[in-house]
Formats: structure tokens, sequence, C-alpha cells
């Protein structure tokens, strides 16, 4: 066990950092906006759109990402010349594309179960009381429950997004080098792998360490107001927790 | 010439499902009139009030608010209201005071009182502003405009709601047992609140159990039992006894 | 049509049969991790609740650290730093070059370690929300501590952890597919070697995610028939 070694190997895994964070940061708002639409959907009149993201959600959460990856980046290549006829290929044969690809839709099943937990938390009564002053449909959503949806729902994703940071790592499985990929190289070249391990996970640690102190402080924006230690509603984390 | 009641109700019937929750409730308010409405629970009072401003809509039978009717459809074999903005237009005339305070977690106090004014009735800002200051003062908590609902007592939160409520102008103020979620020792800042209003000849419909508030301060009081009106009289004509068994049966274990 | 049931059959050509078998293993090292994880997870849970300071201080962060690295990471620990290991000990005996272990062996320690953190959340949770009011008053009846803990701990303990350890059962089930990188022929790895084999990757894949929906389904169904029953005699008391 060498510190120096540790060190060394923690500077060069920093090398992988930008690309770990690439992809959090794009799968996340690309899950955010994906999962958004599958909200409106599952509140829609029509039977088949909430039977469609009804079964998204399950499929997504279901199954192991990495079955999903493969799906994508593998599993399409069976339809290399189809995409090729739709000018789609180059991008289905970029294992960035594929694993981005993979890494929103399957965010984007958890946070439509968050946003619809984060709704549903919404004090019935306090809906109530705007209507009973003359607030309905859109004003209502806009000034009454999305702001306390909103504030439910921070803390959740914010352990969605550190998730996201572990799912990453799967994409090492297909050729990226981020921070696991180039963990792999390292302990599979010199054979020190708990060495590599303290190094890499020590990494992923702070990385987790700064995004809670982020998230953390969107938290605080939002209620200015030192509220009491409010745990974040039951029914928001039950929905949402299977991961 | 007969002037129009504030609030009429006519032959109001109400069913959750097969129960029927009223059996055929009909009253007019003046304006001015403070009416207490009295009951055991179970007896439709609240569900009563609530039909007034339509969060519960009447399964048949009709209300009217200052003679303008609240129209009605049937709908996949419910009654809903025909014009929602209709109702939502009565409700920001009408205001409601609820048991559990209600106030709006993620707004101060002073958002609080302002919102219905500034969003529903689109009324100018500032003049908002200076209302809701005047409001807090008047019902005694000028001093937390700034703090969140949360940060209050029960008592303070109730006066919080109680000035939300007058924030709209209203023609009619709904209350629903506003003081039944309260500690004892706060009941009372809350009545004072309230016997003040009445003093002023606001039109006031009260759902309660204050025995002494429903005797001093109304004009009326509605006594419900089992969904329909037993008794409606003046304080100083139904507390002889004899006059309905149901009535002297509640007032007696109440007090 | 046809292609298929031969694909999906038990035939030698067929790879239904080795999805079973991949399927299976699944289900085993799943298990066998699961349980691992319990095990280690109640002990983490019993340091973070009843233990002195540095305890707690090592529970918390043996939990933060293992739910915030990737699983992947953690495999890659045990495979290569358990075959370094096993190879350094095996050194000493005179013998060269790399030793693997058992990758099932492997797979489920893996398993184990991270289920560990997620389980022991999940036991401190159901034990925090044991109720004080129902303890004090087995405590008056004159219940004495192994009784208490037999007849009215334990059964509001898994009341509560249930429906958390159906969570982290599913977590597990989906960890295992990991475990393929150690060449374990659970699910992922058979569905892999048959996608390359028969060059048809979107059908074997899909066939894999879906096998992995099946297992997700019984697996729902049978946490929410345990549920039901734990709940017995919660939900009459309530009436």
């Amino acid at each position: 066990m060498s510190p120096s070694f540790i060190w060394e190997t923690f500077v060069t895994l920093l090398a992988g950092v930008p690309v770990t964070l690439q992809l959090t940061v794009v799968s996340v708002l690309a899950g955010i906006a994906l999962a958004l639409v599958l909200a409106v959907l599952r509140l829609s009149r029509s039977r088949l759109a909430r039977l469609f993201v009804s079964t998204y959600v399950f499929a997504f959460r279901g199954s192991p990402m990495l079955v999903q990856i493969f799906l994508i980046y593998y599993g399409l290549g069976q339809f290399k010349s189809t995409l090729q006829d739709l000018h789609l290929w180059y991008l289905f044969r970029d294992p960035y594309f594929c694993v981005l690809l993979a890494l929103s839709l399957n965010t984007a099943a958890y946070g439509c179960e968050i946003i619809r937990g984060g709704l549903q938390s919404v004090p019935a009564q306090q809906v109530e009381a705007g209507r009973a002053c003359g607030m309905s449909g859109l004003l209502l959503f806009r000034r009454i429950t999305m702001p306390i949806a909103v504030r439910n729902i921070v803390p959740i994703y914010g352990n969605e997004v550190i998730l996201m940071v572990k799912g990453t790592a799967l994409a090492s499985t297909v050729t990226i080098m981020e921070i696991t990929g180039i963990a792999a190289k390292l302990i599979a070249e010199t054979y020190r792998a708990f060495e590599v391990f303290a190094a890499a996970g020590a990494l992923y640690l702070l990385i987790n360490f700064f995004l809670m102190r982020l998230i953390g402080l969107v938290e605080r924006a939002m209620s200015p107001h030192s509220r009491r230690t409010q745990r974040p509603s039951e029914a928001v984390e039950a929905i949402a927790t299977t991961h | 010439m007969t002037v129009m009641p504030a609030v009429s109700l006519c032959d109001i019937r109400k069913k959750f499902g097969h129960f029927e929750v009223l059996k055929g409730v009909s009253f007019d308010a003046r304006e001015g009139d403070v009416i207490s409405i009295l009951g055991s629970s179970g007896s439709g009072k609240s569900t009563m009030l609530r039909c007034i401003n339509m969060l519960e809509v009447p399964t048949s039978g009709t209300v009217s608010i200052h003679g303008e009717l609240i129209e009605t459809r049937v709908k996949s074999g419910s009654t809903a209201p025909a014009n929602p903005r209709q109702v939502d237009r009565i409700r920001s005339e009408v205001a409601m005071v609820f048991q559990s305070f209600n106030l709006w977690s993620h707004m101060t106090i002073l958002q609080n009182v302002i919102e219905a004014p500034v969003h529903v009735q689109r009324r100018p800002h500032k003049e908002c502003i200076a209302e809701a200051e005047a409001l807090l003062e008047k019902v005694g908590i000028a001093d937390k405009r700034g703090s969140y609902p949360s940060e209050l007592s029960g008592g303070q939160q109730q006066r919080a709601a109680i000035a939300r409520a007058l924030a709209q102008k209203p023609k009619v103020l709904l209350f629903d047992e506003p003081t039944s979620a309260l500690d004892p020792e706060l009941v009372g800042e809350v009545l004072t609140v309230m016997r003040a209003l009445a003093n002023e000849g606001r039109t006031m419909l009260v759902v309660t159990h204050e025995m002494g508030f429903a005797r001093e301060v109304s004009d009326r009081i509605l006594f419900l039992h089992k969904g329909q009106i037993e008794v409606d009289g003046r304080p100083d004509e139904i507390f002889t006894k004899g006059r309905n068994l149901q009535f002297d049966q509640f007032t007696s274990r109440v007090q | 049509m046809i292609e298929y049931l031969i694909l999906f059959g038990t035939g030698p050509d067929g790879w239904g049969d080795d999805l079973a078998v991949g399927a299976a293993i699944t289900i085993a090292v799943a298990i066998a991790g699961f349980l691992l994880g319990a095990v280690f997870g109640s002990l983490v849970a019993w340091a973070r609740l009843a233990g002195n300071l540095p305890l707690r201080l090592l529970g918390e962060g043996y939990t933060t650290v293992l739910r915030g690295i990737p699983d992947l990471l953690v495999i890659y620990l045990f495979y290569f730093g358990g075959s370094a290991a096993l190879g350094a000990i095996m050194g000493l005996f005179g013998s060269q070059g790399f030793v693997a272990l058992p990758s099932f062996a492997v797979g489920a320690a893996a398993i184990g370690v991270v289920s560990a953190a997620y389980q022991a959340e999940v036991f401190r949770a159901s034990f925090n929300a044991l109720s004080q009011g129902e303890m004090e008053a087995a405590r008056a009846a004159g219940m004495h501590n192994s009784l208490m803990f037999r007849r009215i701990i334990v059964p509001q303990l898994l009341r509560h952890a249930i429906p958390g350890l159906g969570n982290v059962w599913l977590l597990v089930v989906k960890e295992s597919a990991l475990v393929s990188v150690t060449g374990l022929a659970e699910l992922m790895r058979t569905t892999q070697l048959a996608a390359g084999s028969t060059r048809l990757p979107f059908d074997f894949y899909l066939a894999g995610a879906l096998i992995y929906l099946v297992i997700t389904i019984f697996s729902t169904l049978l946490f929410a028939q345990a549920e039901r029953r734990s709940r017995r005699g919660f939900r009459e008391a309530m009436r």
C-alpha cells in the first residue's frame, strides 16, 4: 500500500472527470426534459398515453442499466443498414451517444416518478385554499401546486443525480474512458486493485460531496426561511427509490 | 321592496355514494347577518357550508349569492358547476377560513394575504400590499408579515388566514370550524377577531362548536341534525328548553 | 417465426436452455449477495444505532462510501483485488501467475458488500420507526427483554423493513448483471455470448431485458405478499 502510488493514480484518474461530469450533466438534463413530458402524459385523459408511460417506467426501472446500454449500442447494430438509410448510423455507432441515450432514457423513468410523487405530496388543503379564493387551472398550478411540489422534489432529485454519477461508470464497458474506465485499465496494467480502488473511490466521493453541496444550495435558495429539517414527503421517497 | 339575500340555499341535497349527507336544507342569509351553524359531527354542517362556495357541489338544489344563481349541470352521473369562470368569480367574492388554516407554506404571511387580490382579482400590487399591512395590523400580527406559516402559532396562523380572507374584500365570509384545531388558550384570540368582524356588520356564516360565541354574537343560529335543519332562530328564542328534542340533547351534551 | 422457436428453444442450436440457466444463476448470485448483505447490513445498522462513537462513525462512513461508489468499481476490486490477494497467498506456497477467484463467490461478495450499505439504512429506519409506546406497554405488562424482542420488536421491524428490502432486492438483481464482467455465466453474460454467436444482438439483449423484467415482476409480487402478511394484525387494529 503506497500512498504515493495512490496519489499518482488519483491524478491520472482526473483525466476521466470531465467525461464523467459531461455524461452526468447531459443525461440528467435530457432526462429531466423527458421526465416532464412523461409526467404530463401520465396525467393525460388518453388511456393509451397513460399505459405507455407506465410501461416505459416499468421497463427502464425493472431492467439493469447495463442491458439498456448494450441494447442500444450493440443491439441496434443489428439494424445497421436501416439506420444507414436513415442517415442515423453515425450516431448509433458512437458509444458516447449510445451511453448518453441510455442514461437519459433511464433517468427519465425515475424522474417521471419523482415528479409524480412530488405533485401528489402537495397538501390538498393548500390547493383547496387556492380554489376557495377563486384560483383554478394554470394559475392554481403555477402559484400553488408547482412551487410546493418543486421544493419536495429537489432533494430527491439530488439523490438521483448522485445515482447518475454512479451510472456513468457503466460507460467503461463500451470503451469510454471515464473514471472507471481509466481505473479498470490501471488495475489490468498494475494489478494493484486496492490502491486504484482507493483512489477512484475517493474521487467519486469527492464529486458526490460537491454535488450534494450544490444541491443543498439550490434547496436553501428555494426555502429562504430556516425550515425545521423537514424530511421530503414520504410519498415522494417511496415512489422514487427503486434504482 | 325585498332586498336580495346575501346567500340563498334552496332544497340542497348532497349524496356521497349511497350516503345522503344533506337531505334538503334551505335558508336565506341577509346581508349583515352573523349566522352560527351548530350540529354534532356527521350532521352535514361543514358540507352545507362548503356547498356555498362549491367546494362541494350539491347533488340537487340551488345556491345563489346576492341573487346570482350558481349554474350546475349533471355530467356522467354527477353534478358539476356548469360555468367554471362563474364559480371562480364567486369564490373570489366569498372568502373562506378553514379549520386547519391552510396557509400556503411556501409564502410569507404577507405574500399569503396579497396572493388572491394580486393574482385572482388583479388589483394593483402596491395597493394590495398597503391593504394587507393594514389587515395584519387589524388582526394583531403585523410583526409577522415576513414570517412563514410554520413559524407561527396556531392562533396566529388562523388570524393570518382571516386577514387573507378579508383581503379579498368579500361580500360573504365563511368560517369552517375556525377554532376546532386550536389549543384552548389560543381560541380566545381568534374569537376576538371574529367578534370585531361581526360588529362591523359583515355577513358571516360560521360552523362552530363555540356555544358562547354562537349565543352572544350571532343574529341567528341554525342547528343541523342528520342532514336537516332542525332549528333556525334567534339565540334568545332557541335556547329555551323543550323547543326541539335533538337540540336539547345536543346542548346538554356540549355543555 | 420458426427460426425464433429454434433460436430460443432447448435444442443444440437453441439458446433457450442457456438463458434459463443464466437466469437461475442470476437469481442464485442475487440471493447469495442479498443474504450476505442482510447479515453484514444488520451489523452495520447495529453499529450505527447502539455502538459507541467510533463504531457509529465507522458505520456511517461505510454506508456513505459504498452508496457513493459505482458498483462496477467494487466488483473490479473484489475480482482483481481478490485474485491478487489470493495470488500473493498462493505465491507463498510457491505457485506462480494469476489465480482467478471463483466468480460466483466474488460476485456474491461484491453484491453483499454494496447491498449491506443499503440494507443497513433500511434496518436503521425501521428501528427508528418502532413505536416507543408499544415497547413501553410490553415492559409495563412484565415482558422481559428477549420475549419483547421476539413478540413485539421483530414483527414490527419486519413490517417496516419489507418495502425497503424489496427495493434493495431489485437493486441487487440489477447489480447482478454487472457481475458478468467477472465472466460468471449469469443471464447478462449468457445473453452477451448468444448475441455475439448468433449476430442477433438486438433479439438477445431484448430477450435478456424481458427476462429481467419477469424476475422483477415476480419479485414485486412476492414482496407485496410478504408485506400484506406482515401487516395483517396491524390493519385489523386500525379498523
